[in-house]
């Protein structure tokens, strides 16, 4: 079976871990287009490469991200979603985005 | 017994004899024995029947590897005799056998086989369609494999991890040198040999002229391996695969270990490989191999006269065990021109022994008794599988033959090795491995014994670099420049019968008609003629097959490969593969009082729950009697299974807004509100209950099966957001239950003396903290069931108690628990969704109604904007509720809406509903279809269909005010 | 007086596992009383319903400064435990989190008091989790405990890797759980807390794994 390292608890086996998806910018709700909506809520990029993926370590529901080469499997590296997103998220009301 | 004196006899233990049975016929042997070791001791060599022409068969490899040995015992069919240990009063008999094992039946299925080809199963009984049906019951009798015990006991099973840093496998010269090396160097090591003792081929082959070198390096290596307190050993116990990250699953006994290995060092050595001629299958022709490990391991004799036939060195070492052994070594057949160490022929010369180089065995002659070998015809070599016209016979009772080694490349491919076959050695290497897994030993191409040790080093001190220990540098050896194999070792002969597989009785012509027939990729010409698809799993078929695919398709061995190597390396049993099972399930704090009240317990998810309270059988009388007692008096039901999230922090009521579709920042310390969350595609995938308990205090309930997914959810998105609040899921820590009937006010009254519970004072949608029963409870006014209610949670170490309180004050009032059954039709008669299943992966809110629970000013929250997508566009199918009259036939779930001959929707609720006096359910229907009043077509069981009627929801109290009384 | 279950409104949720198993009282929880004589037992293999020993969680940016103030240690890193002098452990489970374990020696009395003591100030970030109800808690000991744990647990708890003070969430027996060496000078012991529903489960899961090392149910008195 295959391991993974988590950050907070160590290498793990890949069991123990919940898989989140790849890590995707949302485009703003409130401004994008349709087309550009669905693409990102149905579509994925699928490349062969490194990709970001969240995981969680399901024994301790922590998120964090993993980068992965989707082609050799190796997990090249597990990192605190704290790197990429340090800073609050708001989202304006309707009426301010338009 | 024919037993050779000791050292001979390695496994045997001459002190303990033990007595069986073969056949009916009571035999000797000792513990320490095989079955097949003891039957050759006892002068018995015929085993077993082919699979399909029904041949004579004896042993082949004396180390599991071939499927000649199959036989039956009295509990399991299919055991492997030379790997079988012998046990006191075993009764084995012979399998595939119509009659007897001497006279079989079925043997003039072998007379006909040029009219059986390849493929021929399926070309001959296949047409007209229908037949197979017919000959199937006849051809599988034929190719019986044993018989099952249809009456066994199920044994214990189970699995255990065993953690090391370096792993081993294989305990032969390499395997013992790594080992010692790397336990040497402080590495813990796990050693895992798959025989009873270690040594691997020091434990049977003869490595020089003088026999007692092995001998001595063998027991040098064990003990100093055997105390060491560094090296656990694994003995008896097979490497059944290579899994990602070095997880290796080690079949012990009825245990699987899962090694996990920091680092693996594969030392699994090389399988002898047969010479194909005609009639290489007849009993008394063996491996070289095999005859040593008979000699050596069970001090059995192998025959009277024997002749070696070889592709290497090794066949004159071979002839000098026998002859040490007392057998008469009547020639030495050396398919090579010469022999690569001066002076072995002329020293095996001067024993007296004859040597014929460029010559092969081109066929094998039965003696008087026609099922075991008499003589071989020798001929000179004119060519690639070509031989000359003159021959000479020569009598013999047994053939060892060697035509070189392969490696034992299984657990290397599966870790995504490569093979490369190498024309000027005939053999095959393996490359691009992962970096946590090296080879050693003849595994990795060496065979010279000094360089075999030394190349265990090798790899040693690599995994001692790479574990981060300090390693004494080891100069690697190199390859030999020795050759041991012969490249075209595949003799045909017109009559045929030179079987490259033995398991599936595939001669040459098969392989060779298979690419004929347009097969020809290796892995083709598998699946066509089955070669390697038996118990042997082309472990010497493999390189006969790529060779002569290889040369019919003009093609290089390297280019047409070998077929793919899955796992697992050895037949493991189902037992294994499940070990002990587990089952986890989940229990409220009341599960207990459930069952001394009879509860029909059902699974909802991991949780047990009571269905109703009474018989199976009395389902529906049970249901309808709870139900009336619910709507005429009070019931009690167990909702501890519901999820449950506190939510805190200055963003509490943010992270709701955001999670959920509808608006909680206005909502009023002490109320209630319902909360429905949909994914970003806008589909519904949940809803509870947001309860306000402080101005950044929400205590959220999820469903059962939902709630640890919209946990991780909130987690996942707030992992984003950065919101200031903390998300505990505390599902686990309220037992919870609902109260409810008109006479639930009067029944919590007597418990609950700290809230106003009057309808003023805690008014419907209500949320009050106080004690019930004496314990801290949180009190939720909710309508579930479409009756006054309450739903109290209370810290699980005191459900129990609250559920016997609350018995207890109900009594005077006639309280009754309730089911979740019963609980369903109440909230089916009062319309209520149950996410999951009156809603799918399509559902979204306006197709359930949902519109008004849907927040429209709030900036986002997750699924808003497919939501306001979706309904821009015209509703395609609606969630509606139907009626059929008492008596009709009843849909079940997923019974089909039509519309015309299309499928419009389907039934996602329906049950008799007493209080309504009609079946009643809901269903998905088109959205033309879905006024009130109009029909329905219900497709039920056995194809009739029905025609519903379109309701209004919801069934019962359509003013609601019971539930707010 | 003999004690009984009912007459106690808090309650393991294993409590019908243990039979006719006499009882004792710590403070005013019952728990199964064993006795000294088991001390053999306990060193072979015993497994040991701890479940209505007082516990509680702490979470948030503050809790470690709140914690502090109420006197206790904290680890330094998370999955590390920290024993107090009166015999509880806090255990760091993540940089915020703690779960406080109570000790035997007070019946837990000092962690329910703390328990009943909290209340939420919307000016800190420290919210407490209501650990004795979300999990069940049970003790295991014995010479065995890393070959036992390697029959239900795929981390490797051998003493190299899981020295005293260790603290692990991983999954046992396939159930989310967390294991703390707990190991004194004297006696192997591991703690493990698993949630609350699922240790009537867990319970019989142990049993089975324990039985090749003479596993048994004991009771707290040789522990004590």
């Amino acid at each position: 079976m295959k391991i993974m390292t988590c950050p907070l608890n160590g290498p793990r086996n890949i069991s123990e871990f919940t898989y989140g998806g790849e890590l995707k910018q949302m485009p703003d709700p409130a401004t994008c287009s349709v087309a550009e909506w669905a693409d990102y809520v149905f579509n994925s990029e699928n490349l062969l490469g490194v990709v970001t993926e969240w995981w969680m370590h399901t024994p301790s529901n922590y998120w964090f991200l993993a980068e992965r080469h989707t082609g050799s499997d190796e997990i090249l590296r597990t990192f605190d979603p704290r790197e990429l997103f340090d800073q609050r998220v708001d989202f304006a009301a309707p009426e301010a985005a338009q | 017994m024919n037993r050779l004196p000791a050292p001979m006899g390695l496994l045997i233990d001459r002190n303990k004899p033990l007595t069986f049975s073969f056949d009916g016929n009571a035999c000797q042997g000792f513990a320490g024995d095989t079955v097949a070791s003891a039957l050759a001791a006892n002068g018995r060599w015929l085993l077993s029947r082919s699979f399909k022409y029904h041949r004579p068969r004896g042993p082949l490899t004396m180390a599991g590897q071939d499927a000649n040995t199959l036989v039956q015992l009295p509990d399991e069919p299919n055991v492997l005799a030379d790997e079988c240990p012998l046990a006191a009063g075993l009764a084995v008999t012979p399998q595939n056998v119509n009659g007897s094992l001497e006279k079989d039946r079925d043997a003039i299925i072998g007379t006909f086989s040029r009219f059986m080809p390849v493929g021929f199963y399926y070309r001959a009984f296949y047409k007209p369609k229908g037949m197979w049906k017919r000959w199937e019951p006849l051809i599988r009798k034929k190719a019986g494999l044993g018989v099952l015990e249809l009456r066994f006991e199920p044994t214990y099973h189970d699995k255990a991890y065993l953690f090391c840093d370096l792993a081993v496998i294989g305990s032969g010269p390499a395997g013992l040198s790594a080992a010692l090396h790397a336990a040497n160097g402080g590495a813990k090591v796990l050693l895992i040999e798959q025989n009873p003792v270690l040594g691997g081929s020091l434990t049977y082959a003869r490595f020089g002229l003088d026999a007692n070198v092995a001998m001595g390096l063998r027991e040098e290596l064990v003990s100093a391996v055997q105390g060491h307190a560094n090296i656990r050993v694994l003995d008896s116990a097979v490497c059944n695969a290579w899994f990602a990250d070095n997880y290796l699953p080690v079949i012990q006994g009825n245990r699987l270990y899962k090694v996990r290995a920091r680092q693996c060092i594969v030392a699994s050595g090389s399988f002898d490989q047969p010479v194909i001629f005609r009639n290489n299958d007849l009993p008394g022709v063996m491996l070289t191999s095999a005859a040593q490990r008979l000699m050596r391991l069970y001090a059995v004799k192998p025959g009277k006269r024997a002749v070696v036939l070889t592709g290497n060195d090794d066949g004159y070492l071979a002839a000098l065990d026998l002859l040490d052994a007392g057998v008469e070594v009547a020639a030495v057949v050396d398919m090579r021109e010469r022999s690569d160490t001066p002076g072995l022929i002329t020293a095996v010369q001067a024993k007296g022994i004859p040597c014929h180089t460029g010559h092969t065995v081109y066929e094998a002659l039965a003696g008087k008794n026609a099922q075991h070998l008499g003589a071989v015809d020798i001929r000179r070599i004119r060519g690639q599988g070509k031989v000359a016209e003159a021959s000479t016979r020569i009598d013999c009772d047994l053939l060892c033959m060697s035509a070189g080694y392969m490696p034992v490349y299984q657990l290397l491919c599966q870790a995504g090795g490569n093979l490369r076959y190498a024309d000027e050695h005939a053999a095959f290497s393996i490359q691009n491995l992962p970096g946590i897994l090296r080879v050693a030993g003849s595994v990795n191409g060496r065979h010279d014994l000094q360089r075999v040790l030394a190349d265990g080093q090798r790899a040693a001190s690599e995994a001692l670099a790479d574990l981060g220990l300090e390693a004494t540098a080891v100069a690697g050896a190199d390859k030999d420049d020795s050759r041991v194999n012969f490249p075209w070792p595949i003799f045909a002969h017109p009559q045929g019968k030179e079987f490259v597989d033995f398991d599936e009785d595939l001669q040459i012509r098969d392989i060779v008609n298979a690419t004929r027939n347009g097969y020809r990729d290796v892995q083709l010409v598998k699946r066509f003629s089955t070669v390697g698809m038996g118990p042997s799993q082309g472990r010497h078929s493999a390189l006969p097959t790529a060779r002569l695919v290889a040369d019919a398709t003009g093609r290089s061995v390297s280019e047409t490969g070998v077929t793919t190597a899955r796992p697992p390396f050895s037949a493991e049993k189902l037992a294994h593969i499940a070990g002990r099972g587990f089952d986890p399930y989940r229990q409220t704090a009341m599960h207990r009082r459930h069952v001394e009240l009879g509860a029909k317990l059902m699974p909802a998810g991991v949780w047990q729950r009571p269905a109703f309270y009474g018989k199976a059988e009395d389902r529906e009388a049970c249901m309808q009697s709870e139900a009336r007692h619910v709507r005429e008096r009070v019931g009690l039901i167990d909702v501890s299974t519901l999820g449950g999230l506190d939510v805190r922090g200055p963003d509490a009521a943010e992270l709701l807004e955001r999670m959920y579709t509808f608006g909680f920042k206005k909502l009023a310390i002490g109320r209630t509100r319902y909360a429905l969350m949909t994914a970003e595609d806008g589909v519904v995938i949940d809803d509870g209950v947001a309860c306000r308990l402080g101005e950044q205090h929400f205590y959220v309930s999820a469903t059962t099966s939902g709630v640890d997914r919209v946990y991780r959810s909130m987690l996942k998105w707030n992992a984003q957001w950065r919101l200031n609040v903390d998300i505990a899921n505390v599902s686990a820590a309220f037992a919870a239950v609902n109260l409810a009937g008109p006479l639930s006010r009067q029944v919590l009254e007597k418990v609950c003396t700290d809230v106003d519970l009057s309808p003023e004072g805690f008014p419907y949608l209500g949320l009050r903290e106080g004690k019930v029963a004496g314990v801290p409870a949180r009190l939720l006014r909710v309508g579930f069931v479409g009756e006054l209610g309450y739903e109290i949670h209370v810290p699980a170490r005191f459900g129990e108690h609250l559920w016997d309180a609350l018995m207890k004050a109900g009594a005077d009032f006639d309280i009754r628990p309730f089911g979740v059954e019963t609980q369903r039709l109440l909230r089916l008669e009062k319309g209520h969704v149950i996410i999951s299943q009156d809603t799918d992966g399509m559902t979204h809110p306006a197709e359930i109604d949902m519109g008004w629970a849907i927040g429209r000013k709030k900036p986002f929250f997750v699924g808003k904007r497919t939501i306001e997508i979706l309904e821009a566009q015209p509703l395609k199918r609606k969630l509606v509720g139907f009626t059929l009259p008492k008596g009709s036939s009843k849909p079940l779930e997923g019974h089909l809406v039509l519309k015309g001959p299309d499928i419009s929707g389907n039934v996602t609720s329906c049950e008799y509903s007493e209080t309504v006096g009609a079946i009643i359910g809901m269903a998905y229907a088109g959205a033309d279809q879905a006024t009130p009043g109009m029909q329905i077509p219900i497709r039920v069981e056995g194809g009739e269909v029905v025609q519903a009627t379109v309701v209004q929801l919801p069934f019962f109290d359509p003013e609601s005010q019971r539930q707010e009384l | 007086m003999s004690l009984t279950i009912r007459e106690h409104a808090e309650r393991s949720p294993i409590y019908d596992l243990h039979g006719a198993a006499p009882l004792t009282l710590l403070g005013d929880r019952l728990f199964v009383a064993g006795s000294i004589d088991e001390s053999e037992q306990l060193q072979r293999c015993a497994l040991i319903d701890l479940s209505n020993l007082p516990r509680v969680g702490f979470r948030g940016t503050d809790s470690a400064a709140y914690l502090q103030r109420k006197g206790y240690q904290l680890p330094e890193k998370p999955n590390q435990a920290c024993l107090q002098s009166n015999g509880e452990q806090v255990l760091r489970l993540s940089q915020t989190e703690y779960f406080l374990l109570g000790s035997l020696t007070d019946g837990g009395a000092r962690i329910a008091a703390d328990e009943a003591g909290w209340h939420y100030d919307e000016r800190q970030a420290n919210y407490l989790l209501p650990r004795q109800d979300s999990h069940a808690w049970l003790a295991l000991s014995g010479a065995h405990l890393p070959e036992l744990f390697a029959k239900i647990c795929g981390v490797d708890l051998r003493a190299e890797t899981f020295p005293l003070g260790a603290v692990v969430q991983t999954s046992v027996a396939r159930l989310n759980a967390i294991v703390v060496n707990a190991c004194t000078a004297t006696l192997p012991v591991f703690h493990l807390l698993c949630d609350r529903a699922s240790a009537h489960y867990l319970w019989g899961a142990l049993l089975d794994a324990m039985d090749e090392f003479g596993g048994k149910p004991a009771g707290i008195e040789a522990l004590r």
